[in-house]
């Protein structure tokens, strides 16, 4: 679990072909994509009363 | 006292500047293309006094002034992270992109001035509609000159100027050799974007909506969406490959890890959207095909010979060269590298795939455009050709989401070290005076 820890905590990029790697590639994409359907959302709902 | 180096816990710095970035793309990107398509669409409404286009134009501006918050919120959040995580590099980027970046800053201004009144003074020229509709295409056209100033940015991190002089330094690296490449690619983007989503958006709508009439606008809106999305997507082949041209001709090591090495499966998943695309816009012209005012069975035939060719064409593209899907992750079965599969070669299968994707493409959307031409019924189109429209618009994310990281991740070719700036200057800001093409950035180094 500690080993875990230190790994998610270390400086490393998202091309490095670990699980670190890996994972931030997916954290990355995840975060994009709800970010973005998020504000279209918003803005839709901002938008539809008018 | 200068700012440290920082990092982000969890997720790391590089991947909070691509989220920024990535979604800030897709909105920034949504919004040039819209305010174009709906400058377009009232100029056609003033032209052809067919309601649609009018409402269309009105909704989809006010909806891109709403939107404007959310993408100019991402873009000043990417540029605190930038100077924040970043500053050596940063300030790298505005010593040669100063003036860039100043006129880049203006135009955004513009943009949002003229949108804003664009969408403000719709009823007060109603009777000046030519003076109106010129409104809208300068806001499109100050929001292009925005992507231009940064795909000069963006182009001369993966392909630097070669520039041996501080004199000719600016002029250099803003016209560098993928520069113009890129602006064209991304600016046909736009339009083939935009289209799609609103593609995607209009289906969504037809299904939830129950009044005939509102079914009727839907129906039109999904098919106006899809002329921009795959009449400006079949372009792309030829454009994509002008860039890919220069930056084998600039940054071979970069193409080369793209292309064929270790990151060519993000162009396999570039192809797979690409196919999904194009064989969902066919089908769905096949199938609007069926609701023509005046009944055109041999059109509709020869489209559905078009579908057959574009699934052809699509899977010819997706064909991996060999079984080295995605090392980085393990996935080379079958004997992975040593597997060779010789219909996925580059030369003469997937130039094949592409100039055929595109002909067929051509010639689907022609027989499309001269049926619309005779009008159609709208609000009697199948579910499954809106759950077509809809998968485009999903697609068509996935395909910018791809595109990206596959500009980026060029620049890392065996990630010892990655760069920044192509040969220029590492992931840890360190400027590499020995591999750097633009002297003036390696003389600065070693003072």
């Amino acid at each position: 679990m500690i080993d875990l820890a230190l790994l998610l905590l270390q400086e490393g990029t998202t091309a490095n072909p670990t699980g670190l790697g890996v994972f931030r590639f997916f954290a990355a994409f995840t975060l994009i994509i709800t970010f973005f359907i998020s504000f279209l959302g918003f803005t839709y709902w901002i938008s539809k009363d008018e | 006292m200068p700012i440290g180096n920082l990092d982000v816990p969890i997720i790391g710095k590089n991947v909070v500047i691509a989220v920024l970035v990535q979604t800030h793309i897709l909105f920034a990107a949504f919004i040039i293309g819209a305010v174009l398509i709906a400058a377009t669409s009232e100029y056609l409404g003033m032209v052809t006094k067919q309601p649609n286009y009018e409402r269309f134009a009105r909704n989809l501006a006010r909806f891109v002034v709403l939107l404007f918050a959310s993408g100019a919120a991402l873009a000043i959040t990417f540029v605190l992270a930038l100077v924040t995580l970043f500053p050596v590099f940063f300030s790298i980027l505005q010593n040669i992109f100063f003036w860039v970046f100043l006129v880049e800053a203006f135009m955004f201004l513009g943009q949002i001035i003229i949108v804003y009144a664009w969408y403000n003074i719709w009823d007060k020229l109603a009777y000046r509609k030519s003076l109106h509709v010129v409104f809208g295409f300068i806001a499109g056209f100050f929001g292009l000159m925005a992507m231009t100033m940064i795909d000069a940015v963006a182009s001369f991190m993966l392909t630097p100027a070669e520039v041996t002089s501080q004199s000719e330094l600016v002029a250099r690296s803003f016209l560098n050799q993928t520069m113009v490449p890129l602006n064209m690619h991304r600016f046909i983007g736009n339009f083939s974007y935009a289209g799609f989503l609103i593609a995607g958006w209009g289906a969504w709508r037809y299904l939830r909506t129950t009044q005939d009439s509102e079914r009727e606008y839907y129906d039109w809106m999904g098919h106006f969406g899809l002329i921009w999305g795959f009449g400006f997507l079949i372009m792309q082949p030829v454009i994509g490959y002008g860039y890919l041209k220069g930056i084998r001709e600039s940054a071979p090591d970069a193409f080369n890890t793209i292309m064929l090495g270790s990151k060519a499966w993000v162009f396999n998943l570039l192809v797979l959207w690409i196919a999904v695309l194009s064989i969902a816009s066919t089908a769905y012209f096949v199938h609007k095909l069926r609701f023509t005012v005046k009944p055109m069975e041999t059109l509709r035939k020869l489209a559905v010979g078009g579908l057959g060719f574009t699934a052809l064409f699509t899977v010819l593209n997706i064909i991996p060269v060999n079984m080295d899907l995605i090392p980085q992750i393990g996935l080379t079965p079958f004997g992975g590298e040593s597997t060779t599969i010789p219909l996925g070669s580059m030369y003469p299968w997937k130039y094949i795939g592409l100039i055929g994707l595109m002909l067929v493409g051509f010639f689907v959307i022609a027989l499309y455009l001269r049926a619309t031409a005779t009008g159609f019924h709208w609000g009697r189109a199948s579910r499954w050709s809106q759950y077509a429209l809809m998968s485009c618009a999903f697609f068509v994310v996935l395909t910018m989401v791809t595109m990206g990281y596959t500009r980026e991740t060029a620049r890392r070719v065996d990630n010892n070290p990655g760069y920044l700036i192509n040969d220029c200057v590492t992931l840890s800001q360190e400027i590499t005076p020995e591999s750097c093409p633009t002297k003036p950035l390696s003389e600065a180094a070693s003072e």
